[in-house]
């Protein structure tokens, strides 16, 4: 099943062009979308959410097409903005409860809707008080009931960790993996920081100047770039050199060998080659592939290709 | 297998799967929070020091005229002008409140959180029109109608003046649509608080100055139908020389308008201004809703 779906979609203001030919499918489920700041993700959501117009391409949310439908798009959909959002005189309370209203829930259910979701996303008493005394984390916390107090069938996250110390910074991401699972909410968060979207994220979608750049499982993202980093006593240089030679990949990291996984006769060589020498082994490890790699492979081969 | 009673659970997340209502339901949500919110209500208590106080002071010469009209066995005050004698505090109103509907919104950036819902910016349009409109009629309507209640009960000498205060109502509803969505407008242009009272006040000032000096000049010269066109400048004698045309009431202030084309052109001229504030409001949340 589709969650949303996008086909040639371009967005050209008159000086940048914030996408280019976005052509994505997306699944149920926590998908993450990262990019530098201005690779075109939040205009992407504004699209999404039938608020921009794109200047061509197609794309529909739920089914349901962004050019024609956006008012039913906006009744299933929750939106969390990037900025600061939240007027300081009335209390999450007060606010929630309005912005429930006006998604088409009925006062009393609106009410309960509220408490429910700010009790979810982990405000309490607090909550009677006035926003203008929160924290940046509760803050972010009545951001994120505002998108859920309507129970939208899809959630789109701007920088929902945007600001947050890394505790909060947790705390926001295992809420996003509770509204994916527990919750039942399809999810689409974005992100400049790899990091944080892995133990969050199903599925993971990176674009760069509007273009995108890859889209596929968690697990593909980290099982391609498996390695194996290991530290040795003396002899750093011979070894990295001899591993090569038995057509391995390696690269120094530090007082670390990081070796590339292709298949077992990786292992069979770092073991051959190191009892070979009568090196020193301190640290031998197997490391699974981090998201950022993909970007750190991707900028080894454009600098490769510049050098050539 | 029973559950012992008397325990909390935490029951997790629950779906709605009640009604959700469409468009005219979060348009009228939206109308009510900013109607109350122009009186301070459902705002922290010093919001509602400044619409309060001016309620009360449009309430005095109404009760005044009650104790006259009870004592002195007088007529009530003009019904009709009720509004342009008290203009200026109608005019602080409109100041104070008008950036209030509008500002924080934009000063806070809460619009994104109302147009990522079903709502369209023409709908929170209507929604803040309405409820400027909405309150200045209840500024204006609610010391003509205590008045008319004395007078019923009351009951001065000579005829009950049922005509004139229905008719004071119809030009209060004048007098809103026309003064609130100018104001609004005026006040939707900044984001900033002082900003808006300071625009809203300005324009009403600065009409208000050259439509007295230029009529008084006039008249002093002796260029009496000038001088009775120029008058029409303040937004108040505009909406006063219509409702004169429409209703036949007498001018607010004794001075007649200018005869003739006067009614219509007052009314063409609120009509074009209503019309350019809505230009300008329109413009204003198309491009808001979008960023």
């Amino acid at each position: 099943m589709s969650i949303l779906a996008t086909e040639g979609l371009s967005k050209r203001f008159p000086r940048v062009t914030a996408l280019d030919q976005l052509t994505v499918n997306i699944g149920p489920g926590v998908t993450g979308l990262v990019g530098a700041n201005g690779a075109g993700k939040s205009t992407l959501i504004k699209i999404l959410l039938g608020l921009l117009r794109p200047t061509s391409g197609r794309a529909t949310v739920l089914g349901l097409d962004i050019a024609s439908q956006g008012e039913e798009i906006r009744r299933v959909v929750g939106y969390m903005p990037e900025h600061d959002c939240l007027p300081p005189d009335v209390s999450a309370t007060e606010l929630v409860v309005h912005l429930a209203r006006l998604s088409g829930l009925p006062r009393t259910a609106a009410r309960e809707r509220a408490a429910d979701t700010l009790r979810h996303v982990g405000l309490h008493e607090e909550r009677y008080r006035p926003i203008g005394g929160y924290s940046t984390g509760m803050r972010q916390r009545v951001k994120l009931a505002q998108a859920l107090v309507h129970d939208p069938r899809l959630v789109f996250l701007d920088e929902p960790t945007n600001g947050l110390d890394p505790a909060g910074r947790d705390d926001m991401l295992r809420l996003i993996r509770r509204i994916g699972t527990e919750f039942g909410i399809s999810v689409l968060v974005t992100s400049h920081l790899l990091g944080e979207l892995e133990r969050t994220c199903d599925h993971v979608i990176v674009i760069d100047a509007g273009r995108l750049l890859r889209s596929s499982g968690i697990d593909d993202f980290t099982q391609g770039t498996h390695t194996v980093s290991v530290e040795v006593e003396e002899g750093q240089a011979e070894f990295a050199e001899a591993l090569t030679r038995a057509g391995q990949r390696v690269e120094a990291d530090g007082r670390l060998l990081v070796i590339k996984v292709v298949d077992d006769s990786t292992y069979d060589a770092v073991r051959d080659i190191a009892s070979d020498l009568d090196l020193g082994l301190i640290r031998l490890e197997q490391r699974r592939g981090r998201i950022e790699d993909v970007f750190r492979e991707r900028d080894h081969a454009q600098g490769g290709a510049e050098r050539v | 297998m029973s559950e012992p009673s008397g325990v909390i659970h935490d029951i997790g997340y629950r779906h709605y799967d009640g009604p959700r209502h469409g468009r005219a339901y979060a348009r009228t949500a939206l109308f009510t929070n900013s109607l109350r919110g122009a009186f301070g209500l459902g705002r922290p208590a010093k919001s509602k020091i400044m619409p309060m106080l001016l309620g009360v002071i449009m309430l005095l010469p109404a009760t005044v005229s009650i104790a006259v009209m009870a004592l002195l066995r007088e007529g009530p005050l003009s019904y009709t002008g009720y509004a342009v004698t008290m203009q200026a505090v109608v005019a602080i109103f409109l100041a104070t409140q008008a950036p209030y509907l509008v500002g924080p919104d934009q000063r806070y950036r809460v619009l994104p959180l109302l147009f990522s819902r079903p709502g369209t910016p023409t709908d929170y349009i209507v929604a803040k029109v309405a409820a400027i409109v909405g309150a200045m009629m209840i500024i204006m309507v609610l010391p003509i109608t205590l008045m008319f209640v004395g007078e019923i009960f009351v009951n001065p000498p000579g005829p009950l003046h049922t005509g004139d205060y229905l008719r004071g109502v119809g030009g209060a509803f004048l007098f809103a649509i026309f003064l609130g969505t100018v104001g609004i407008a005026l006040a939707s242009l900044t984001p900033r608080r002082g900003l808006g009272v300071a625009s809203v006040i300005a324009f009403y000032l600065i009409t208000l100055a050259t439509s007295t000096v230029l009529s008084g000049v006039l008249e002093s010269l002796s260029h009496d139908t000038a001088s009775r066109w120029t008058l029409l400048i303040n937004p108040f004698m505009l909406v006063d020389a219509i409702q004169v045309w429409i209703f036949g009431s007498r001018p607010a202030l004794g001075i007649d308008y200018p005869s003739g084309a006067g009614g219509p052109v007052a009314l063409l001229a609120v009509l074009l201004l209503i019309g350019a504030a809505l230009a300008i409001l329109v413009n204003r949340y198309r491009k808001a809703a979008s960023s």
